[in-house]
C-alpha cells in the first residue's frame, strides 16, 4: 500500500518527539568536556625549560621562544607565544615536551574580536592566572 | 515539440547541495540537463607540496583536513604507509585499535551521508537524527584523543590508548547500532517519495564504473564487489569476519542502501574487535626523529568515500621527497560527467547526493 512507509516514518518522528531531548542550551548551559580535550593551550612557566623543542615539533611553526641566561648560567623562558590563527591544534607540540610544561586544556571559549589577540602570551597568560588563584586565596 | 534555447545554469560554489565548495555548470533543455561540468578546485591548499616541507609525523594532522568527516581514514592510512617504508612492526591491541577507530568513523561518516542524502531530497528529519546519533561517535574520540573531527589519533608506531571510559560507552554504541539503522530504514528507506526519486535514477553501470576507475559505496552499489579490506588486505582486516554489500542497479537507491548495510558490517567487525582485543602495549619502539630509509613505497585503505591511496618517495632525510595522495571524492565526481547528461534537474541533486563527496579530499 503507498503510503506505508510515510506513516512509519511519521511514528518514528513521533516517538522521537517524547525521547530523552539531546540538545543543550549553550551558553545558560555549559557542556562538560573530557579532560583529553584539545581546545586551548596552558604553559606551566616554572617547568619549562626554554628547550624548545615544542617549537621545533609544531608543523606550522605557532611557538615562538625566546631565552636568556640566568645569574648561574642557566637558560630561562624570557618570551613564550603562540600564533594561534596558524594553529592547527593537533596537540603534537603537548605530546613532544619533556619536562610536560605544556598542556592543552578544556577551555573552548576562544573566540576574538581582533586579529593580534590571537597571538598568545603564555607567560602573560600564567601570571594572569596565578594572580587570579591569589586573589581566591585571600578572598577564601 | 517546440524547441527552446539551451540555458546554462551555476551551481554552486555555495550552495548547501554541493556539499561543501562544488561549483557545476549545467546546461538545460527546458527541465533536462543535457550536459554538465564540475569545476573543483576552490579548496585546492597544495597538501602534497606541504607535505615535502613538514617530516613525517608533523603531515599526520594534516591529513585530518583532507576529508574531515572520515579523518582517521586517512589518518591511519597515511601512518600505515610511512611504517611499510620503515618496516615497523606495530603492537597487536594497536592494530585492534585502529580497526575499531576506523569501523567508528566508517559508520560516523556514513550516517552524515545517509543524513544528507534525505536532507538533499527534502527531509530534513533524518539528518537531525543522523547528527545526533554521530554525536556520540565523536564523543567517544573527544575522550580518546581530545579532537572531534580533526582528531590526530594514529602516530607513526602505534595510537593511543583510549581511556577507561571508552569501552562501556563503545560497547552501548555497538549494541545500539542496529536499533538506529533500522530507525533509518523506516523514516528513509521505507519512504516512498525517498524511493520516487532515487529508484532507477542516475544507474551507474558496472562497465562504466570499473572504467572510471570509481572506488567505495559508489563501486559496490553498481554491482562490483571490490573491497581493499577483502581484496587485499591492510593491517590485520585478514582476520575478521564480515561481508561485502553489493548493489544491483547502480541507482541513487541502492548507493544509498549499500552505505547503511556497510554501517552493519562495521558494527560487526567492532564487536569481534571488542572479542578479541589482547593487553599490552599500544607503541612499537620507533626513533623519535623518523627517518625512513631511501626508497618508495605505495599502500592503500578502504576509506569511507572510496581508496585512500599513499605513494611517498624517501630520499632518506626527515622530510618526505615527493608524497602523493588519492581520495575516493576526486574520481568519484567523473561520473556526473557521464551518468547525468538526460536526467531531469531535480535529479543532479539527488545522484549528487547520493555521491556522499567531501571536497576538501577532491581538492586538496
Amino acid at each position: 500500500m503507498f503510503g506505508k512507509g510515510l506513516i512509519k516514518g511519521l511514528g518514528i518522528t513521533g516517538k522521537h518527539l517524547f525521547n530523552r531531548k539531546v540538545t543543550e542550551f549553550y551558553p545558560e548551559q555549559k557542556p562538560v568536556l573530557p579532560p583529553r580535550t584539545r581546545s586551548s593551550m596552558y604553559l606551566d612557566v616554572p617547568k619549562c625549560t626554554a628547550c624548545g623543542i615544542c617549537a621545533n615539533t609544531c608543523p606550522n611553526n605557532v611557538i615562538t621562544i625566546t631565552s636568556g641566561k640566568d645569574e648561574n648560567n642557566k637558560r630561562v623562558l624570557t618570551g613564550y607565544t603562540m600564533d594561534t590563527g596558524r594553529c592547527l591544534f593537533c596537540g603534537l607540540c603537548t605530546e613532544a615536551c619533556p619536562s610536560k610544561a605544556l598542556h592543552t586544556t578544556t577551555e573552548f571559549e576562544n573566540a576574538v574580536y581582533v586579529k593580534d589577540e590571537l597571538l598568545w602570551d603564555m607567560m602573560k597568560k600564567y601570571k594572569a592566572d596565578a594572580s587570579k588563584q591569589e586573589e581566591g586565596k585571600d578572598n577564601g | 515539440m517546440l524547441r527552446t534555447d539551451e540555458i546554462q545554469i551555476n551551481i554552486g560554489p555555495q550552495h548547501p547541495s554541493t556539499h561543501g565548495v562544488f561549483r557545476m555548470l549545467a546546461n538545460l533543455d527546458g527541465e533536462v540537463v543535457t550536459k554538465v561540468e564540475s569545476k573543483v578546485g576552490y579548496l585546492h591548499r597544495g597538501m602534497e607540496k606541504l607535505a615535502e616541507s613538514r617530516t613525517y609525523p608533523q603531515f599526520i594532522p594534516y591529513t585530518d583536513r583532507l576529508d574531515y568527516l572520515a579523518a582517521i581514514a586517512a589518518n591511519i592510512g597515511y601512518v600505515q604507509t610511512v611504517e611499510k617504508l620503515m618496516g615497523v612492526e606495530i603492537p597487536e591491541r594497536a592494530e585492534y585499535l585502529r580497526v575499531i577507530f576506523f569501523e567508528l568513523q566508517r559508520i560516523a561518516s556514513h550516517l552524515i551521508a545517509a543524513g544528507t542524502n534525505s536532507s538533499d531530497l527534502g527531509g530534513m528529519t533524518p539528518f537531525l537524527y543522523a547528527m545526533a546519533d554521530r554525536e556520540r561517535i565523536l564523543d567517544m574520540f573527544e575522550m580518546t584523543i581530545g579532537g572531534r573531527l580533526t582528531v590526530n589519533l594514529p602516530r607513526i608506531g602505534g595510537i593511543i590508548e583510549p581511556p577507561e571510559e571508552f569501552w562501556p560507552a563503545l560497547k552501548k554504541f555497538v549494541d545500539d547500532l542496529p536499533g538506529m539503522i533500522d530507525e533509518f530504514n523506516g523514516i528513509i528507506t521505507g519512504n516512498e517519495i525517498f524511493q520516487a526519486r532515487t529508484k532507477g535514477v542516475g544507474v551507474l553501470s558496472k562497465e562504466l564504473a570499473e572504467g572510471l576507475s570509481i572506488t567505495g559505496p559508489v563501486l559496490r552499489a553498481s554491482g562490483v564487489k571490490w573491497d581493499v579490506r577483502k581484496n587485499a588486505p591492510y593491517g590485520i582486516y585478514d582476520r575478521f569476519d564480515f561481508e561485502v554489500p553489493t548493489g544491483e542497479n547502480g541507482d541513487c537507491f541502492d548507493r544509498f542502501v549499500v552505505r547503511l548495510r556497510e554501517m552493519e558490517e562495521s558494527g560487526k567487525i567492532i564487536r569481534q574487535a571488542m572479542r578479541d582485543i589482547p593487553e599490552g602495549p599500544t607503541f612499537a619502539k620507533v626513533a623519535k626523529v623518523v627517518k625512513p630509509p631511501v626508497g618508495e613505497i605505495f599502500h592503500r585503505v578502504e576509506g569511507v568515500r572510496g581508496e585512500i591511496a599513499y605513494y611517498v618517495v624517501s630520499d632518506g632525510s626527515t622530510k618526505p621527497y615527493r608524497l602523493r595522495l588519492r581520495g575516493g571524492s576526486f574520481i568519484n565526481i567523473q561520473m556526473l560527467h557521464h551518468v547525468v547528461p538526460g536526467w531531469k534537474f531535480a535529479d543532479l541533486i539527488a545522484i549528487l547526493a547520493s555521491l556522499d563527496i567531501v571536497l576538501p579530499e577532491c581538492d586538496r
